[in-house]
């Protein structure tokens, strides 16, 4: 590895970052992010949709700066109301949730708070450490890949995805391929026929995936809170006395915050990123390295600490694929492509090569923005901890407002509008019946990509399927993929899921 | 193990996939298929469509297999009809009435949805809210929208 290449890779990430102006759109990200993500009922993929048409009159550098910082924001915003109501934002919080709130309750909140900030922020260094260290070779790999190579390694993609996350199989492929018939709704590249459009102009350009996750994350899920009336309608917050965690506190948490972070990047990095088993598994290592594992669940400390540190390193390490080689691997990550297509940029390797000013600034904006929390988070406590006394009946009408205005503001057209409000009404009743959302949207945006090298490998084998696996690494990528959908067969397997299944609920 | 028993979400996104699958691939049927060497319009929606109702057809007749589903939640028809109508007056109103006034029914119309309606916070939130987005969507981020019906 060359570290010299990588030291002035950084360096010129830190010019990038440092510049008045995007540290500015990084702390306005940060800020946001956090804002709406301490909202109750609202997740980060709602979060950065909503937000997302904000940074669309700005340059691709600040926007794509000021986006991460909106998902660090989020992300965080879940973990504080995890910790202060029991609410989590997000379902990799809710382990948070168990000792966290149990801490609030005895009046320690503060140091929670406080410990939950600074794993966070050591697990996002190591992260981004990781990402300049790895990425580079990545992405020399992925410069290797064909067509085949690309299509198998999205086939392993979204069954990671579906794989790893909870609930009925069968319902969450079925979703990703809805998705990813959806996403090819439009006009064709190659043929010029506009698919599925039936002579309406807007859909002719296809269907906008913002417009759909803010129809199903926004809509869907305010409807689906609203329907919940009785638990949500009163909320304990706990109050926050002293942020400074004892000398104790500090010491018991240096262990989970550093196995936490080596669970969480391991995570990261692998194809379906998932943050919520990142912190899960965390939780369980430290509740069986405990010298008294009964602690747990009555506020042990080590069970902030580590989930914290998990999931944040997890956040941070899964930009690696989306980053080296364009695939997103989340929800989260697919409007991150979005994003990155509405620019004017193709994800994948050729971004390092062609706009390493874009990509290390990132990198570097991520360390900042993650160092921003902290110092942003831990004093402006007080304000969240107003916010979440906001009663929800007096929030969600200006939240369906700004997904309203965010909707239209796309393309400054009411078409979007009602796209978003179908996509609600359509997720709504898919979450009702154990349909989950999220593989939608990772669908969305991997369909056209997926068809244009599904008919490039074809055209260059000349119509033999074969090539899929007779060139070794599709052939490896294919057959991971095949492992990972025969252990959701096997019985221990499958009592982790359902484990997983509980906790989302 | 009868047609009354059945999982109902299993029966439900079952039959939700077989649709949405046979329209795709029914459809597709107007394009041009291709070859496998040159893939026509219509092929990767077929394979796709042909897939999803597969899919529909394990979860069909799972569900008759079921014992004791849990049932799916009722709808919940007030925010339903609230939020989809607010949103979809919402896109009705923006273009001839312009935002302010867009956004003003928007919150009203969806604030029926909650269920604890209050007539003061309500009028508070429509005043505010709609001056706030003002601010930030027209001012701030120049947003090109239309404020107001004569404008």
């Amino acid at each position: 590895m060359d570290f010299s290449a990588i030291f002035s890779n950084l360096i010129l990430g830190f010019t990038v970052a440092m510049s008045a102006q995007n540290l500015l759109y990084c702390f306005i990200g940060c800020l946001l992010g956090t804002l709406i993500g301490v909202l109750p009922g609202i997740g980060p993929v709602a979060t950065i949709a909503m937000l997302l048409p904000i940074t669309f009159n700005l340059p691709p550098i600040p926007a794509l700066i000021m986006l991460a910082g909106i998902y660090y924001g989020a992300s965080y915003g879940g973990s504080t109301t995890a910790i202060l109501v029991n609410l989590p934002g997000e379902s990799s919080s809710v382990v948070t949730c168990i000792d966290g709130y149990q801490m609030g309750k005895q009046g320690r909140a503060g140091p929670a708070l406080a410990i939950a900030a600074i794993g966070s922020f050591f697990a996002g260094t190591v992260g981004t450490v990781l990402i300049a260290l790895f990425g580079p070779p990545l992405a020399e790999l992925a410069f290797e890949f064909g067509a085949a190579e690309y299509f198998s390694m999205m086939v392993l993609g979204l069954i990671a995805a579906v794989v790893l996350a909870s609930g009925s199989l069968v319902k969450a492929i079925g979703m990703i391929i809805v998705g990813l018939l959806g996403g090819i709704v439009g006009t064709d590249v190659n043929s010029g026929i506009a698919r599925y459009s039936f002579g309406v102009s807007e859909l002719s350009d296809g269907i906008g995936f913002v417009s759909v996750a803010m129809g199903m994350f926004g809509f869907g899920e305010i409807i689906s809170n609203l329907g919940q009336t009785a638990e949500t309608k009163h909320m304990e917050v706990s109050k926050v006395h002293s942020l400074m965690p004892t000398w104790e506190d500090i010491k018991m948490s240096i262990g989970p915050i550093i196995r936490g972070t080596a669970l969480g990047t391991v995570f990261g990095i692998l194809p379906g990123s998932h943050t919520v088993i990142a912190s899960f598994s965390s939780y369980t290592l430290e509740k069986k390295l405990a010298k008294d594992p009964s602690r747990f669940g009555k506020g042990a400390i080590e069970g902030v600490a580590g989930p914290e540190s998990a999931n944040n390193a997890a956040a941070q390490t899964c930009f690696i694929p989306l980053l080296t080689l364009g695939i997103p691997t989340g929800a989260v990550m697919a409007l991150m492509v979005g994003a990155m297509t509405i620019q004017g940029i193709a994800p994948g390797p050729q971004v390092m090569t062609q706009k390493p000013d874009l990509f290390w600034g990132m990198i570097a904006s991520m360390w900042i923005g993650n160092l921003m929390l902290v110092i942003l988070n831990l004093p402006l406590i007080g304000m969240w901890v107003q916010f979440l006394k906001i009663p929800y009946r007096v929030l969600f009408p200006s939240i369906l407002l700004f997904i309203a205005i965010g909707a239209y503001s796309i393309n400054n057209s009411p078409f979007e509008v009602y796209m978003a409000a179908l996509f609600g009404f359509f997720g709504y009743y898919a979450s009702k019946w154990g349909c989950e959302a999220a593989p939608l949207i990772l669908g969305f945006v991997l369909g056209p990509l997926m068809e244009e090298n599904l008919r490039r490998a074809m055209l260059i084998s000349r119509g033999d399927p074969s090539v899929f696996f007779t060139r070794p690494i599709s052939l490896g990528m294919l057959l991971v993929a095949f492992a990972l959908l025969l252990m959701v067969v096997l019985p221990q397997f499958q009592k982790k899921r359902e484990i997983l299944e509980v906790a989302d609920d | 193990m009868s047609f009354q028993s059945r999982d109902r979400k299993d029966f439900n996104a079952g039959v939700m996939y077989i649709a949405i699958g046979g329209f795709f691939a029914g459809f597709a049927l107007n394009y041009p298929m291709g070859t496998a060497v040159r893939m026509g319009p219509a092929y990767f929606p077929t394979i796709l469509g042909a897939l999803l109702i597969f899919l529909g057809l394990i979860l069909f007749f799972r569900s008759f297999a079921a014992t004791d589903a849990e049932l799916p939640t009722k709808t919940h028809w007030r925010p339903l009809i609230c939020i989809i109508g607010a949103a979809c007056l919402f896109a009705f109103l923006i273009g001839p009435a312009g935002m302010v006034v867009a956004s003003a029914v928007m919150m009203l119309v969806g604030a029926f949805g909650g269920w604890d309606f209050r007539w003061k916070e309500q009028l508070i939130g429509m005043v505010v809210m709609p001056a706030v987005c003002t601010g930030i969507f027209y001012y701030g981020l120049g947003l090109p929208f239309k404020l107001f019906p004569w404008s």
